[in-house]
């Protein structure tokens, strides 16, 4: 064999990932394009107004006087861009993202938007890194272990429990805990984020405050994703199986850990990884309604009380940083991608 | 298609099992036709009432009966489930097969859009939409919205199924034996597109039921038609956990969660049961 | 053809390296209460000498694919031994891998057996590079260091013609041609004494199959393993085998040296097989075999060809005919030649 073959190989190799990278960063900020313009869509296209809605929200719980309504219409016109002609609004909308200032908060007026974001945003992003990662090693492993060993009469077991809590919308099976852990068995808190009396720093209390105040939106969003991924995975692994290379890996006699580990399991992660970058938008749906039954102090919370408060600039911001936080995350796992599966398409 | 459905009665235990919630929960919603209240009007009954003998569910601190506000609930649930099912259907079959069937360019920017479909995260913009709305939002404008976001998994699906249809060698012969494209669709390639869109069907019902739970229990809907999440809603409003009326949260909750596993289970048997290796073990025919 | 395989054959006939006795393997269903059973593999019984490669040829249901699990152990149900032993030599007592204890197996498996598969191309691991197949599949049962397995298996690798460079690659990164290569060598680094060898270039071009099917004879003779040879193409086994065993409908039919099966095949189904064979300067019209292989299910009586074969007479239909040698080393089971020698 000529040893130009491995030169090649490795250059082959390299532009291929530089080439799968780049198709990864357009796909990244096609989401991100289309995304943002489907905001814009939805609350330009509307018949109607959202200055007119904000005021009416915020002048229903209580009498204002007639001239600062006008005053807050004008600077909420001037504020979410909707003066000009719609080529201009658009223009507005884009440049107000881009540089990611969405203005004062209405509901915590004059704190700014993007203040109250970057203060939920950590909180949103430690339950969802965190709750998805178990989830989805735990829901793989067992899932794994389900479709190589299905006699097991436990995995069995676990697989229908799967298959019962897979279906079930993130709202009911949160809605189920909360009663479970709050009116029938006490024992964990069922709201905030940590002790409301504890300051917010780096003592043992604090994090201990706060690890014991997000097990039950964790829990609610680690069993239903351990469903999904323990169902996905043992189907795999069941195809996995009749492959060539685990068939002939058991006849070479070797040892069933290392098969079902570096062949059946190692092969069947691939799609997994790729299902975890397709679920990250519904997982941050579900981390949305969870937070907000678990009163966790995060972008799901921050949400649904902006429209509760009528706070618009709120609502779109969350709603912006949503988005592009879910294509970041889609993205971060596309370029880690090529560590798990060395077959990257170079077409 | 008769010998399909008794194989899967015969073979498949989850199918039976799905069979059976899924016509449970659709007789109450049929119901729902016999009811002696409107659906809208409340103190039509003692409110806060245990279940019992007069009041099978018990009834609401809204004066409602649960039961019959149950089966007008889970209808216009059901009936949501099936019109966004309905109308993404469209799109993704549109899209799925003219993606799987022309490919080159078409089909990559196609599956750029369906892959940005699937990952944006719906949640937030759905609440958006209902803040510019508010008291506007109907039930169907609802329906439709989430139908123009609900498409772009299983048209992915159905594009993978088409691609590797057209691969087949039976679509090669049909090709030389002088069919056209349209017999080759309609005769060929239907039957196997048919089970996938009938589980996928399933799957977006689920999907779709439970994202109106979740805007409806938070008030983002229209809150005046009853709907599950609707009924969560009121009984959350008038703290009925707290208040320890707990059947009019119970019985709402097992009901929809009858219809999500129903459903995800006639999903999952027929997907399995169309996977020829899968099938051989629940037949135990040999190879 | 080889002429010079005939020798070494004779001294070593006293111990086979496989022997099967009287092998019965069923796909045993039970279907809406009925148990119903087909009869791939019904009363098999042959032997493979030491340092010989010996082929088996058969069409696609003949059971030779069955027969060939059964050696190799690889029984899941519906799958069942229901009567029979496959003895091996280094696995005396058993009759048969799947009757061995797992710690036996253990010790034997590619030290002692080693197989080469139909989809060779896709038995390298797609996610690892090619070097941990050969550790997983070999270091275990060559031990020492590292770097002189690593050396061993370079060696090895030469012999097939690849580069050291293919251990860092990824199976993807090669070529079929080359990825056939590294599982011939995969198969055969541990030096094994038996080989089973299944259509094992049944997937390749021309070319390449007599490359890999030369370097295949290479190694066999130079670490004197037995080989199993299982393929449906004449032509190959006219090219590698030593001696062949024709398969149909689940029996033996014909056994002998290739070159006697080539030039005097005896059985009908035999004389069907190489007379449909192309040869150069023949341009005789090809005479077709009526019908369709049996259902195994519900096999034809007596010999089974006999609703196919062309000297079917009575007895064709109501005994089964059993294997008998014809001439020194040449077996077959019909009674259309055996009797035919008789009289």
């Amino acid at each position: 064999m000529p040893a130009t073959t491995l030169s090649s190989i490795s250059g082959a190799a390299l532009s291929g990932y530089a080439g799968y990278v780049g198709r990864r960063l357009a796909q990244f900020l096609i989401v991100v394009f289309i995304g943002i313009n489907i905001a814009y869509l939805v609350t330009h296209a509307s018949p109607i107004d959202p200055v007119e809605q904000s005021i009416s929200a915020v002048t229903s719980f209580g009498n204002t006087a007639p001239d600062a309504i006008e005053q807050m219409r004008n600077s909420l016109r001037e504020l979410y861009g909707l003066g000009g002609t719609p080529v201009q609004q658009y223009l507005t909308f884009w440049k107000r993202i881009l540089s990611a200032d969405f203005g004062p908060s209405l509901s915590a007026f004059p704190t700014p938007v993007g203040t109250l974001i970057v203060r939920a945003l950590p909180w949103t992003a430690g339950l969802l890194a965190v709750s998805t990662l178990v989830a989805w090693v735990l829901g793989n492993l067992l899932g794994g272990l389900a479709g190589y060993y299905r006699q097991s009469r436990g995995l069995k077991l676990m697989g229908v429990i799967a298959m019962g809590l897979h279906p079930i919308p993130y709202y009911i099976l949160a809605m189920l805990l909360l009663i479970l852990f709050g009116f029938i068995w006490p024992v964990l808190p069922i709201s905030g984020g940590a002790a409301m009396n504890l300051p917010q720093s780096l003592t043992p209390e604090y994090v201990w405050s706060v690890l014991q105040h997000a097990i039950l939106p964790a829990l609610s969003l680690i069993l239903i994703g351990v469903g999904s991924w323990f169902l996905g995975m043992r189907s795999l692994v069941s195809n996995v199986l009749a492959e060539d290379y685990v068939v002939y890996a058991e006849l070479a006699g070797v040892k069933s850990w290392r098969i079902l580990t570096s062949y059946v399991m190692r092969n069947a992660l691939v799609p997994q990884v790729t299902g975890l970058a397709m679920s990250l938008g519904g997982i941050f749906n579900g981390a949305v309604i969870t937070e907000k039954v678990f009163g966790y102090p995060g972008l799901g919370s921050l949400l649904v009380d902006a429209v509760y408060a009528g706070d618009y600039g709120l609502v779109l911001g969350v709603t912006t940083v949503s988005i592009l936080g879910v294509s970041v995350g889609v993205l971060a796992i596309d370029l880690l991608y090529p560590l798990l599966d060395p077959r990257v398409k170079v077409g | 298609m008769a010998v399909f459905l008794r194989d899967l009665l015969r073979y498949r235990a989850e199918f039976r099992i799905g069979v059976a919630l899924v016509a449970a929960v659709l007789l109450l919603s049929v119901l729902a036709s016999f009811s002696p209240y409107p659906p809208d009007s409340v103190y039509v009954v003692p409110p806060d009432l245990p279940p019992s003998l007069t009041y099978w569910f018990g009834t609401t601190s809204r004066g409602q009966d649960v039961f019959w506000q149950l089966s007008f609930a889970i209808r216009n649930t059901l009936l949501f489930g099936g019109t966004v099912a309905l109308v993404s259907r469209l799109v993704a079959l549109a899209v799925g097969l003219i993606s799987g069937y022309k490919g080159g360019w078409l089909d990559r920017v196609l599956m750029s859009v369906n892959d940005t479909f699937i990952v944006i995260p719906l949640l937030p913009i759905l609440v958006l939409f209902y803040f510019v709305m508010r008291d506007r939002i109907s039930w169907l404008m609802l329906a439709l919205i989430m139908a123009c976001f609900g498409w772009a998994y299983d048209a992915r699906l159905i594009r993978s199924v088409v691609m590797s249809l057209r691969q087949r060698e039976f679509t090669q012969t049909s090709l030389f034996s002088g069919m056209s494209t349209r017999q080759i669709l309609t005769e060929e390639h239907l039957p196997y597109v048919m089970p996938i869109l009938f589980s996928t069907t399933m799957n977006n019902m689920v999907w779709s039921i439970g994202l109106e739970v979740t805007l409806a229990v938070l008030g983002f809907t229209d809150i005046n038609t009853p709907t599950i999440g609707g009924m969560i809603y009121w009984a959350n409003q008038h703290t009925a956990m707290v208040a320890g009326i707990w059947w009019w949260i119970a019985f709402p909750t097992i009901t929809v969660i009858m219809a999500f596993i129903g459903l995800f289970l006639l999903a999952v048997s027929v997907n399995a049961h169309i996977d020829p290796r899968s099938r051989l073990w629940s037949v135990g025919g040999a190879s | 053809m080889h002429a010079d395989a005939e020798q070494p054959q004779r001294d070593q006939d006293a111990q086979p390296l496989l022997s099967v006795r009287d092998l019965q393997a069923y796909y045993q269903t039970s279907h809406a209460g009925v148990r119903r059973g087909i009869r791939a593999v019904d009363g098999v019984s042959f032997a493979v000498r030491r340092g010989e490669i010996y082929g088996l040829a058969g069409e696609s249901s003949s059971g030779k694919t069955t027969l060939i699990k059964s050696i190799a152990g690889a029984i899941r149900p519906p799958l069942e031994i229901v009567g029979g032993s496959m003895e091996f030599a280094f696995l005396p007592g058993y009759g048969g891998l799947h009757r061995a204890p797992p710690a036996e197996l253990e010790r034997i498996r590619w030290r002692h057996l080693s197989y080469i598969m139909q989809g060779s191309m896709n038995v390298l691991n797609p996610v690892r590079r090619v070097r941990s197949s050969f550790v997983d599949f070999a270091y275990p049962h060559i031990g020492g260091s590292r770097r002189r397995f690593e050396q061993q298996v370079i060696a090895h690798l030469a012999r097939v013609k690849l580069d050291p460079s293919v251990l860092a690659a990824f199976p993807h990164e090669l070529s079929g041609g080359m990825r056939q290569r590294a599982a011939l060598a995969l198969a055969t680094i541990c030096r094994p004494g038996f080989i089973i060898a299944d259509e094992p270039t049944t997937a390749l071009d021309v070319v390449v199959q007599k490359e890999v099917l030369g370097m295949l004879r290479g190694i066999q003779r130079e670490t004197g393993s037995s080989v199993l040879f299982v393929t449906h193409d004449m032509g190959v086994h006219a090219h590698i085998t030593d001696r062949l065993a024709i398969m149909y409908a689940g029996r033996l039919v014909e056994e002998a040296a290739t070159t006697e099966i080539f030039g005097n095949p005896l059985h009908p189904y035999t004389r069907h097989l190489i007379s449909s064979l192309p040869r150069i300067g023949d341009d005789a019209p090809r005479q077709g075999l009526g019908g369709a292989p049996p259902n195994l299910a519900d096999p034809p009586s007596g010999c089974r060809f006999h609703p196919r074969c062309p000297l079917a007479r009575e007895i064709c239909r109501r005994e089964i005919p059993v294997m008998g040698e014809s001439a020194p080393g040449h077996r077959v089971a019909c009674f259309a030649v055996n009797q035919g020698e008789r009289a």
